[in-house]
């Protein structure tokens, strides 16, 4: 496969979608504005002018794309006028991933990820639109015949791809079942975030239904009465919620995680199949996530925090390695996956209880500040912001309950809450930098606050335990200090 | 963690930073004549507003030029060990910090015209996720540490 190839001609889709995608949000004001003086014939000349545009560019663009697979290195050739070339070193490769979309399965193709060992995503490659044979024989040539071996590592790769596939049964490897499944999208956090999508689209739609129709539609609602709308209300609730469920179906439809020797390996997707490589190495801390609806019923999400600038990097700067466990499994999911680390809370040091009043105090400040006010000039709402101020209170007190931390020889476990209780195992080797910050009243009741540092995903991960005693937080400098010990 | 570290930073700190906090005050100073002037051409300000803005004038004056530099100064302490660097400073809230060498990427020196006037310089150290200052190091000693840090450092660099 000496000859530049091109991509499969799909991905003049892809780039037509991915140029709609960015420019939407540039056009849509003057598209409202074109709307507004109804000037329909500029309109669909103007359209007509910057689709054809884009897809003149997106054809372009996908003609002078070549990929190019030599001796031990990849080749990328690209750019319309501005030609940039690419030579990716096969042992520079962290991992090849493999996904498809819709679009990819009805042509049968792939999309095909190359993450380099660079913070900098720019370094990385990734080709939008190939046959799945061909990506297949990308994957296997760029990954297993690796002709330079590890450096510093003596165990060689195993180099038969026939081998790997003999190995696989005995691989550690687990699939979420369909009910796990179906409560991951029940309890899971994206019903809220559909019901706020919700809210913005409607209040976008607002502006654009016309005035009449909607003052009738209000005046209808009206006239319907409290318990018809309280209904309509649970309904649309209900209807959100299946979407959610539906949502996390569709994404993480046969979760799969294998371990192999040095990377995580994860399959999943029903309309869009995804795989993630996670080599072993740039695991910086391992933890679980409970938010207060999985804790309630003992669930769990276990998840890595990666040193990557990742090309399809989603929002969340964690990578969730299983959609739900259940808590008491974790130790066992994670000494099978991930017996590098290993899960102990048993003896957990807390701060003290002279702590918590500060842990209330930075809870109910602003509150306290909404009471007073309206305390003064609205006396009678005043228990609004007292139920406010009282639950935020609650969840102070419940992330003073939850925190709290352990030492074991090399790694340290660390248990936070925000609103869902996070507990994260980090390896000693993994933590940047450790601060310990006094005011002057911590100093007078000798507490600390500790701060240590990791690298993730995105500008790095902050680690805060507030308000430790300060014996505790020297013992954990004094665990951390690379200083010989006298 | 326990005991503070040794090394205290230039004395002429203290020089720098109040010269700092001149030229800051000077831009105060300005605000202050211009409500003055707006107040005697115009008429337009009330006068006691006037009076509020030079009395935070003078305050933030005296605070920053003359009570901070010293009181920053002797909290100021560092210290280079073979292994890690630990750091001291802060006036209310006290922090303190250890960086491991193996963790150090890399670390540069700077030097503003303030800084130069007095010939010191500041290190900046960073690791892959965090970056740490030592302010108004005296400039050999801060060329000096800076090639001793990234000499320390280069030793065994292993994976991030």
């Amino acid at each position: 496969m000496s000859n530049p190839k091109r991509l499969h001609p799909a991905a003049v889709i892809f780039n037509i979608i991915q140029s709609l995608k960015q420019s939407i949000i540039g056009l849509l004001p003057i598209a409202i504005v074109i709307i507004r003086n109804s000037n329909t014939f500029y309109l669909i000349i103007g359209l007509l002018v910057i689709i054809g545009l884009i897809i003149l560019f997106s054809f372009l663009s996908w003609l002078r794309f070549t990929y190019q697979l030599e001796e031990d290195q990849l080749r990328i050739e690209r750019g319309i006028l501005i030609r940039k070339k690419r030579t990716i070193s096969k042992h520079r490769i962290q991992s090849i991933d493999l996904s498809q979309n819709v679009i990819h399965r009805i042509f049968g193709l792939t999309k095909v990820a190359i993450e380099t060992a660079g913070n900098d995503s720019s370094t990385d490659a990734a080709l939008s639109a190939v046959r799945m044979e061909d990506g297949r024989m990308l994957h296997d040539e760029l990954k297993y015949k690796k002709h330079v071996p590890e450096t510093g590592e003596l165990e060689t790769e195993v180099s038969d791809n026939e081998q790997q596939e003999q190995d696989e049964a005995h691989l550690p490897k687990r699939t979420i079942t369909i009910q796990a499944l179906l409560i991951t999208g029940s309890t899971s956090a994206s019903f809220g975030i559909l019901i706020g999508l919700f809210g913005v689209a409607f209040s976008q739609v607002e502006t654009l239904i016309p005035d009449q129709f909607y003052d009738d539609a209000t005046r209808w609602l009206l006239s319907l009465g409290m318990q018809i709308i309280i209904i309509l209300a649970i309904i649309v609730l209900i209807f959100l919620w299946l979407l959610s469920i539906l949502y996390t179906v569709i994404k993480d439809w046969n979760f799969t995680i294998t371990r192999y020797e040095k990377e995580l390996f994860i399959t999943r997707g029903l309309l869009e199949k995804k795989q993630t490589t996670i080599p072993l190495k740039r695991i910086q801390a391992v933890g679980m996530k409970e938010s207060p609806i999985h804790q309630l019923f003992g669930f769990a999400r276990p998840y890595v925090e990666i040193a990557s600038g990742e090309i399809n990097s989603s929002q969340e700067v964690n990578t969730i390695i299983f959609p739900l466990l259940r808590k008491k499994e974790f130790a066992a999911f994670l000494s099978e996956f991930l017996p590098e680390y290993s899960y102990r809370t048993e003896n957990l040091i807390h701060p003290p209880k002279k702590a918590l009043p500060y842990y209330l105090w930075r809870s109910i400040n602003l509150p306290l500040l909404a009471v007073i006010i309206t305390g003064i000039f609205f006396v009678s709402y005043i228990w609004i912001p007292a139920i406010i101020m009282l639950v935020l209170g609650i969840m102070g007190f419940a992330v003073f309950k939850s925190i709290g931390y352990a030492i074991d020889e090399q790694q340290i476990t660390i248990q936070t809450r925000t609103i869902s209780k996070d507990t994260a195992i980090i390896p000693h080797r993994r933590i940047q930098a450790l601060q310990q910050k006094q005011h002057l009243l911590h100093r007078k009741q000798s507490l600390a606050t500790l701060d240590m540092a990791i690298l993730n995903k995105g500008a790095g991960r902050h680690f805060v335990i507030k308000e430790l005693r300060t014996a505790d937080s020297y013992s954990i400098a004094d665990w951390y200090s690379y200083r010989e010990k006298v | 963690m326990r005991e503070q570290p040794n090394v205290k930073i230039a004395t002429d700190a203290i020089k720098a930073w109040q010269l700092t906090a001149h030229i800051y005050a000077l831009i105060f100073l300005l605000i202050t004549i211009g409500a003055i002037v707006v107040y005697i051409i115009f008429d337009f300000l009330p006068l006691w507003i006037v009076f509020i803005i030079a009395g935070l004038t003078v305050a933030e004056w005296i605070i920053t030029a003359l009570i901070i530099p010293k009181l920053r100064w002797r909290r100021w302490r560092y210290q280079v060990y073979d292994q890690e660097i630990y750091i001291q400073h802060g006036i209310l809230i006290v922090t303190r910090t250890i960086v491991p060498m193996i963790r150090v990427q890399h670390v540069d020196t700077q030097q503003g015209p303030v800084l130069k006037k007095y010939k010191l310089a500041t290190l900046e150290i960073s690791t892959a996720a965090t970056t740490h200052q030592i302010p108004a190091l005296l400039e050999e000693e801060a060329y000096d540490l800076r090639d001793q840090i990234s000499e320390l450092a280069r030793v065994e660099q292993d994976d991030v």
